[in-house]
């Protein structure tokens, strides 16, 4: 999918589509949005869409620093903590490592 | 598909490049190159004229082209500066398929050395009763064939069937199995994949992790591969849909039944797509004469397809997880159900993946992702007129996904042996043969089977190679030849 084939309404469509998905529970799509209309958000001349795809993209690039951290901080509490946890880290584990506490 | 009037049969437009077969141009390069060729002549005539005589020279297409020596023919101009621009673009095209085809294999590759899973045969596929479980050679040769027989016979009936189907324009179902399949993709074989991956490093992972990590990968898959998304990501997710193919091929077909299956397949896909009453080619002219492009969605492009003018049209870049998903599904119903009671599916999903693959695997598996995309075009009495602008960017070289997978097989197969001289010995084979299918679709210009050569190739290479080089090789090794 080439972005420069596209007219501007479309991209603001697209954009905005990207980030209502992104919605639910799904900051990949937030992520790829963002990355993916930067340029058009930020480096090309302005064009009317523009500030609403801005909009959308710092919303989505946002929403997925967000994720990222508190998914980074759910990793680092569970890797480090699961054993001290006994049941419940066991009952969350889907993967158990094998020689290892 | 009215532009370049002389050849209009045999070249390929972005409406019939897939149609047309594995290795087919989402443009023909005929149409760039005279562009090209037209704003060259317009620069001046003195130019043109006292270049002629080196420009015949450097054409290297080796056709019936007869160059007046010393004639100011514009058209022989055009010609002789056409068919080097079409070389050189032809060139470019081969370039942009190693990348991707070369990736896949590492993938495949680096999978079978470190995780043990895909190596281990524990359950095998309904469609292979034959388990080569006995001692003598000739036994195994013939279960081998028998298994490949039985899996050709599958892949040939599900093709007829999605004939049959696409005749009668029940597009809708093939959507539907196309979208199935991807799903089973993305999601079983993803997790599955992912938890080998995981044992087999020893790392602990929550469930809470996972379903978020899978859903957004999944989801984000589903995205980009049937609908718009970034070319890249389309491209890196086609990639790794056909490497999980292959890793399911590898793990759940005997041993000696994976060489003459690629074998087979590779004489089923030529004669598919060649002879005149082929099941591919009957897709292709049905195709052709409906005046639809048939939908790449299990195409992987190296550009762009702008196949639409069509609102709401998916674009049809790399699409494609039709074929490979519906193998997945069989085979991840092997797997989970012990071959029980998901049978049905499994067999279905990998009869149909089978068949992409096996015949013409660009065409079927065309065919298969392609309703999703077809419904909509369906509404267009006509497809729309490409689209006048860069033709360049549009004009890119398709490989059907069930090529990315056969090679992957092979060189994965021979990469499991542990020997590294075989690996890089098929993978140069299967590259060559790349190299030489482009080469004969610049000068044919019409649909052509990508396996064939490939895999005949990465045949010889590997049996060669395994029998003759190694041994070769460990003795120059033991008697320290080179030190």
């Amino acid at each position: 999918m080439d972005l420069n084939r596209l007219p501007n309404d479309k991209k603001l469509q697209l954009c905005r589509w990207y980030f209502k998905v992104g919605c639910i529970l799904l900051p990949f799509v937030w992520a790829v949005n963002a990355v993916w209309f930067f340029k058009e958000a930020f480096i090309k001349p302005p064009f009317e869409e523009q500030k609403q795809i801005k909009k959308y993209v710092l919303m989505s690039a946002g929403g997925a620093a967000v994720w990222a951290c508190s998914l980074a901080a759910w990793v680092s509490v569970f890797q480090t903590r699961r054993v001290t946890w006994g049941a419940i880290g066991d009952s969350l584990s889907f993967i158990v490592p094998l020689g290892q506490a | 598909m009215s532009d370049t009037g002389s050849d209009s049969e045999a070249s390929a437009t972005e409406h019939t490049a897939l149609m047309d077969g594995h290795i087919a141009e989402a443009r023909p390069d005929r149409e760039i190159a005279e562009r090209i060729a037209r704003k060259r002549k317009s620069k001046s005539e003195s130019q043109r004229n006292y270049g002629s005589v080196e420009r015949r020279e450097e054409s290297g297409q080796g056709d019936n082209r007869d160059p007046g020596p010393s004639s100011s023919n514009p058209g022989v101009q055009m010609e002789t500066q056409v068919e080097e621009l079409e070389l050189k673009y032809g060139a470019r095209h081969v370039i942009k398929l190693f990348v991707p085809v070369t990736l896949c294999m590492l993938v495949v590759v680096a999978t079978i050395s470190s995780i043990n899973f895909y190596s281990v045969k524990d359950v095998y596929l309904a469609y292979t009763p034959f388990h080569e479980e006995s001692p003598y050679a000739v036994t195994k040769v013939w279960n081998a064939l028998a298994n490949s027989m039985i899996l050709l016979s599958v892949i040939a009936l599900m093709t007829v069937l999605l004939i049959v189907l696409y005749k009668k324009r029940c597009y809708k179902i093939i959507h539907g199995w196309l979208i199935l399949s991807s799903l089973m993709l993305l999601f079983l074989f993803s997790y599955l994949y992912i938890e080998e991956a995981l044992r087999a490093y020893n790392i602990p992972m929550d469930y809470i992790t996972l379903v978020f990590v899978m859903w957004n990968f999944g989801v984000m898959g589903m995205i980009v591969i049937h609908w718009k998304g970034p070319l890249r990501m389309q491209q890196a997710y086609l990639i790794f849909i056909a490497a999980l193919m292959a890793l399911v091929f590898i793990k759940y077909l005997p041993e000696w039944t994976t060489w003459a299956v690629l074998a087979v397949i590779s004489i089923w896909d030529l004669v598919a797509v060649l002879t005149p009453k082929g099941p591919l080619r009957i897709l292709v002219e049905t195709a052709q004469e409906r005046n639809e492009p048939i939908f790449p969605a299990l195409i992987y492009s190296s550009t762009v397809m702008y196949c639409m003018a069509a609102p709401g049209v998916a674009v049809g870049s790399a699409g494609g997880s039709g074929a490979p998903v519906q193998g997945a599904q069989a085979a991840g119903g092997e797997n989970r159900g012990g071959g029980g009671g998901t049978e049905g599916d499994g067999e279905g999903g990998f009869d149909a993946a089978w068949r992409a693959r096996g015949g013409s695997p660009r065409r079927l598996r065309v065919d298969s992702t392609a309703p999703a995309h077809y419904t909509t075009r369906l509404d267009r009495p006509r497809p729309p007129p490409p689209p006048p602008t860069d033709a360049e960017d549009e004009k890119g070289v398709k490989l059907g996904l069930g090529d990315f997978i056969f090679y992957s097989v092979l060189v994965g197969k021979a990469s499991s042996y542990g020997d590294w001289n075989t690996t890089l010995a098929c993978f140069v084979a299967i590259l060559i043969g790349l190299c030489l299918t482009l080469l004969l679709l610049a000068i044919f210009k019409k649909a052509l089977p990508a396996l064939p050569i490939s895999i005949t190739f990465g045949l010889i290479f590997y049996f060669a190679t395994r029998c003759v080089v190694k041994p070769f090789a460990d003795a120059l090794a033991a008697e320290q030849v080179f030190i």
